[in-house]
C-alpha cells in the first residue's frame, strides 16, 4: 500500500503515537486488526444496534420495524420492543455484573485458600485494610491471627454470593444514608451479588418480565450488586492481598518493550495470576536462565486492568489499553503474551502465529485455540508462574530482529491513586477538597471510565474529555482504558497541572498530584464509589447532590454497562460516547435519560463528541453547585 | 411493470435482504442447505456503507433501454417481456465484462453459479426473482426487508402513495402539527452515529 494512504489510515485509527508506528508496520505486514474487522463488518445490522432484535428463543429470532408505520411490531411471543430493548439491555448488564463479580469471587477464594495455608506464593500484605474490612463485617479481630481474621472475612465474603443472607455489607455500610433511603424506595437494594445476577437472567427468559420499567429497575439493582459488591469485594481484597496501592511512577505504551530483554506481556484482568509472574520475574534463577539465552533480562508489561493491578502496586510499566494487544504483538518484540480473562481479543493467537509470539492461557475459563494453557491454580501458583517465565524466555532466541520495530518514548506517568492516598494526601479528611469545590478552586469531579472502542479514534474521546474537564477547573479520576488512554497522552503527570485551569492546578500543585488521577482496573470503579459515599457522607447529603458526573467516551463492553447504571444508580450522571443499544425504543430511551433521574438522582446521556459531553458535564455540575449553594 | 423502489431513508444497514436473496437463489433454496453448497451461493443485492453509516441497498434496476443488454457481445442478456426484467443466459454469457462496464450502478460481477455445469464464472446479477413473480410471489428482497426500505410494486403506484403522504406532512406542519417523516427514535440514533462517524476511522 502507497505509504501516504497507510499514513492517512493510522491517523483516523489512533492518536497513540507509539501505537501509530506500530500499527503502519502491522498494515505493511498484513497483520489483520480489530480496526479490519470493524471495517469488514459494515454495515452492521441497525436491528441489533437499536436493541430490537430478540434471539432468545426458538419462536425466533425476531425483530421489532423501528418505522411505526411498517414491520412487525411485536415478536412472536408477542413481546414489543420496549420488552425487547430492556431485556436486551438487562441481558448484556447482567453478563457485565458477572464478569466483575466472578472475577472478585475467585480473588475472595485465593483469600480464603492463603488464610487456609493451602496457597502457594500469595501472603496478606495489607494487614491494616484486612482488620478494617474486618469491623466492618462485624468480625472480631482482638488476639485473633491474620489468618484467623482473613478466614472470616473470606467466608462472609462468599456467603454475599449466595441467598441466604441477602444483604450485602458494603452497600449497608459504605453509601450515605440519602443514597440508601433512595435505594430503599425504589426496590433496588441489592440483595446478593449472585441473586441478582441469576434472577436478572431469569427475568430475561420468555413469558417472565415484560414491563419495561420493571426489567431495567431490576437492571439497577443488579448493577448495585457488581458495584457495591462484587467489585468492591475484588478491590478491597487485592489490596489486602497484594497491597494497597501507593503514589507510584512508571511508563507507557509500546516503547515500554525492550529490545534486548526477554519481553512478556500480562493481558486480561485478575491480580490473582500477574502478581505472581511479577512475583517470580524476580527470582534470580529465571534472571540467569534468561542471560543464558542471550537477553538482558526479564521484562514484564501490562495490557488491559491486569496491567492497571500490577501498575498500581508494582509500579509495572504498561505496554497499552485494549486496542494495543494485537499491535504489542506487532512489534515483533514479545515471546510470550500471558492471558487471563475479559478483553483478549480471540483472534489473539491468530495475530501471534505471524510472530514468534506464544499465547499462554491460564484460566479454565478462557482457552483460546493456538493457545498454549498453563492453568493457574492458588494451590501451585508460583511454580505456574515460573514455569510460564521459563517458556518465555526459551521462546527468546526465535525472535527474529529483522522483524523487531519498538517505538522509542515511552510516556512517563504517576498512579496508584487509592481511595487511601487520597484521603491521606488529603491530610486524612475530605474536608479540604469539600473547601475547594465551596471556594469554587475546583468546581467538580468527574470519573472518567471505559474502554477503547475502534468506533472511535483510540484514545481521542478520553484525552479530549479529559483535557477540556481539567482546563474548566473539574478535577478527573479514572479508572480502565480510559486511565491509560491519560497515561499515554502525559496527563497522569503533576506537570500536567500546566493544562489545567487555574484553580485546579494550584490546588494539585499543592498537593503534588497531577489533575487526572489513575484510581486502577475497572473493576476499582468501586474505589470512586466510596470517594463520592465519603465525601457526601461528610456533607451530609445524596451521592446525586454532589457535583460530580461520570463519563465512558469509548466504551464497547458489558461491564462498561454494568458500571454505567450503577454510577447511575448510585446518583451519578453519566455520559456515554456511543449510544447503547435502547434508541429503538423511545419509551426505554426516555426512562434512562431523563425519568431514572427522577427515582435515583442519576441519569444516563449519549454524547460522542468529547468538548460538547464537557458541556454537559460543566453544566450538570454547575446545576448541582447551584442547588447545593456553592 | 413492477420494480424494487428502494426508499434509503429506512434502510437500516440489517443485511437481511442479502441473505434472503442468497437463500433464494441457491440451489437448496433454505438457508442452512445453502451454507453447505459448492459453489456457495452470493447475495445479488449489496447493503453497503455510505457516510455517515448510512447504507444504501443497491441492486439490478431492470433499466428500459438497458445498457447492459446494449453491449453484450453474445446476446446472453435479454428481457423477460411478461415481467420486464432483464435476465442473463448463463450459457451464453462469456465474462467479458462488457455490461460491467456500462451499468449505471455498478451491481454486475462474476461468480460461478450452481445453474451452470462447467468452470466458468457468469454475470450472477439480481434476476428480479422471476421464478417467484411468475408464482405471483414478491422478490425474496423485499419480503425479507421489515422496515419497508423496499417495496414492490408499480412504480407510479409507488410514487403516488408517497406524495400522499407528502402532503399529508406539509399540510400538518402548517397545522402546527408535528408531522416527522421518521420515527423520533431513528432521528435521534442517526444524529449520534453521525458524531460518531466524524470521531473514528469509518466517518
Amino acid at each position: 500500500m502507497d505509504v501516504k494512504i497507510v499514513k492517512e489510515i493510522v491517523e483516523m485509527r489512533t492518536i497513540d503515537e507509539a501505537a501509530k508506528e506500530i500499527l503502519e508496520k502491522a498494515i505493511n505486514e498484513g497483520i489483520e486488526t480489530a480496526w479490519d474487522r470493524l471495517e469488514a463488518q459494515q454495515p452492521q445490522c441497525g436491528f441489533g444496534q437499536l436493541g430490537v432484535c430478540c434471539n432468545r428463543c426458538a419462536m425466533g429470532p425476531c425483530r421489532i420495524s423501528p418505522f411505526e408505520d411498517e414491520g412487525p411490531t411485536r415478536g412472536v411471543c408477542g413481546a414489543t420492543a420496549d420488552t425487547i430493548v430492556a431485556r436486551n439491555l438487562l441481558d448484556d448488564l447482567l453478563v457485565g455484573a458477572a464478569a466483575h463479580s466472578d472475577h472478585g469471587r475467585e480473588i475472595v477464594e485465593v483469600l480464603l485458600k492463603t488464610a487456609e495455608g493451602k496457597s502457594q506464593g500469595y501472603e496478606i500484605l495489607d494487614v491494616e485494610k484486612l482488620k478494617r474490612l474486618a469491623k466492618e463485617y462485624g468480625i472480631g479481630t482482638d488476639g485473633r491471627s491474620k489468618e484467623e481474621i482473613a478466614k472470616d472475612l473470606a467466608l462472609a465474603m462468599l456467603e454475599e454470593f449466595g441467598t441466604v443472607k441477602n444483604w450485602i455489607q458494603f452497600a449497608e455500610s459504605r453509601p450515605p444514608e440519602k443514597t440508601k433511603e433512595i435505594w430503599k424506595k425504589a426496590g433496588i437494594v441489592p440483595r446478593s451479588v449472585d441473586r441478582e445476577i441469576v434472577e436478572a437472567a431469569h427475568r430475561v427468559h420468555m413469558g417472565v418480565d415484560a414491563d419495561y420499567v420493571n426489567i431495567l429497575l431490576h437492571a439497577l439493582r443488579t448493577s448495585l450488586s457488581d458495584g457495591w459488591g462484587g467489585s468492591m469485594m475484588a478491590t478491597e481484597i487485592s489490596d489486602v492481598l497484594f497491597g494497597t496501592p501507593k503514589p507510584v511512577e512508571s511508563y507507557i505504551n509500546l516503547g515500554v518493550l525492550k529490545k534486548d530483554m526477554v519481553n512478556i506481556v500480562l493481558h486480561g484482568h485478575n491480580p490473582v495470576l500477574s502478581m505472581m509472574i511479577v512475583k517470580a520475574a524476580g527470582d534470580p534463577s529465571l534472571v540467569e536462565y534468561a542471560k543464558s539465552k542471550g537477553a538482558a533480562g526479564i521484562n514484564l508489561a501490562g495490557m488491559c486492568c491486569t496491567g492497571n493491578e500490577i501498575l498500581m502496586r508494582q509500579g509495572i510499566p504498561l505496554a497499552g489499553n485494549m486496542l494495543n494487544q494485537e499491535l504489542a504483538i506487532a512489534t515483533g518484540a514479545v515471546e510470550a503474551m500471558i492471558i487471563d480473562y475479559q478483553c483478549i481479543f480471540p483472534s489473539i493467537t491468530f495475530t501471534a502465529s505471524c510472530y514468534h509470539t506464544k499465547i499462554i492461557s491460564t484460566s479454565e475459563k478462557a482457552k483460546i485455540p493456538g493457545a498454549i494453557h498453563m492453568e493457574f491454580h492458588p494451590e501451585t501458583a508460583y511454580d505456574t508462574a515460573k514455569e510460564i517465565i521459563k517458556l518465555a524466555i526459551d521462546n527468546f532466541p526465535n525472535r527474529n530482529p529483522d522483524r523487531v520495530k519498538i517505538p522509542s518514548k515511552p510516556v512517563k506517568m504517576m498512579a496508584g491513586f487509592s481511595y487511601e492516598v487520597i484521603k491521606e494526601a488529603l491530610g486524612g479528611s475530605f474536608k479540604p477538597l469539600i473547601d475547594a469545590i465551596a471556594s469554587g478552586k475546583i468546581k467538580g469531579a468527574v470519573g472518567i471510565v471505559g474502554c477503547n472502542n475502534p468506533k472511535i479514534k483510540q484514545d481521542y474521546g478520553h484525552v479530549t474529555l479529559a483535557k477540556e474537564l481539567i482546563k474548566r477547573n473539574i478535577l478527573v479520576v479514572e479508572t480502565g482504558c480510559a486511565a491509560m488512554a491519560s497515561g499515554k497522552a502525559g496527563l497522569l503527570l503533576p506537570e500536567a497541572a500546566d493544562m489545567a485551569g487555574e484553580g485546579l492546578a494550584s490546588v494539585v500543585r499543592s498537593l503534588g498530584i497531577p489533575p487526572v488521577l489513575h484510581m486502577g482496573s475497572c473493576v476499582d470503579c468501586s474505589r470512586i464509589l466510596v470517594l463520592l459515599a465519603d465525601i457526601a457522607k461528610e456533607m451530609g447529603v445524596a451521592i446525586s447532590d454532589l457535583p460530580a458526573a461520570g463519563a465512558a467516551p469509548e466504551w464497547y463492553s458489558q461491564k462498561a454497562i454494568s458500571i454505567g447504571a450503577y454510577f447511575v444508580a448510585s446518583g451519578v450522571f453519566t455520559v456515554l460516547g456511543l449510544p447503547p443499544k435502547i434508541m429503538g425504543s423511545p419509551n426505554v430511551t426516555k426512562l434512562l435519560t431523563e425519568g431514572v433521574e427522577g427515582v435515583v438522582g442519576g441519569k444516563f446521556a449519549v454524547e460522542p463528541d468529547p468538548v460538547k459531553a464537557a458541556d454537559i458535564i460543566e453544566a450538570h455540575i454547575e446545576k448541582k453547585r447551584k442547588a447545593l449553594g456553592i | 411493470m413492477k420494480t424494487v423502489f428502494v426508499r434509503p431513508e429506512r434502510c437500516i444497514g440489517c443485511r437481511h435482504c442479502e441473505i434472503a436473496c442468497a437463500v433464494e437463489h441457491s440451489r437448496s433454496r433454505d438457508l442452512f442447505g445453502a451454507f453447505f453448497e459448492e459453489p456457495k451461493p452470493s447475495p445479488r443485492i449489496h447493503v453497503e456503507l455510505g457516510v455517515e453509516f448510512l447504507t444504501f441497498p443497491n441492486k439490478c434496476r431492470h433499466c428500459e433501454p438497458a445498457p447492459c443488454m446494449e453491449v453484450c457481445p453474445t446476446g446472453a442478456l435479454y428481457r423477460d417481456e411478461e415481467t420486464g426484467s432483464v435476465l442473463v443466459n448463463y450459457d451464453k454469457c462469456i465474462a467479458c465484462a462488457m455490461c460491467a462496464m456500462v451499468c449505471p450502478f455498478d451491481i454486475i460481477s462474476f461468480k460461478k453459479v450452481w445453474h451452470v455445469n462447467f468452470l466458468k464464472t457468469v454475470n450472477y446479477k439480481c434476476d428480479h426473482c422471476i421464478d417467484r413473480q411468475r408464482e405471483g410471489r414478491e422478490p425474496a428482497c423485499v419480503e425479507a426487508c421489515k422496515t419497508g426500505a423496499l417495496v414492490f410494486g408499480e412504480v407510479n403506484e409507488i410514487i403516488r402513495s408517497s406524495r400522499k403522504d407528502f402532503t399529508l406532512r406539509t399540510t400538518k406542519a402548517l397545522e402546527g402539527e408535528e408531522a416527522p417523516e421518521l420515527p423520533e427514535g431513528i432521528v435521534a440514533f442517526r444524529e449520534i452515529m453521525k458524531k460518531v462517524a466524524h470521531l473514528g476511522p469509518l466517518g
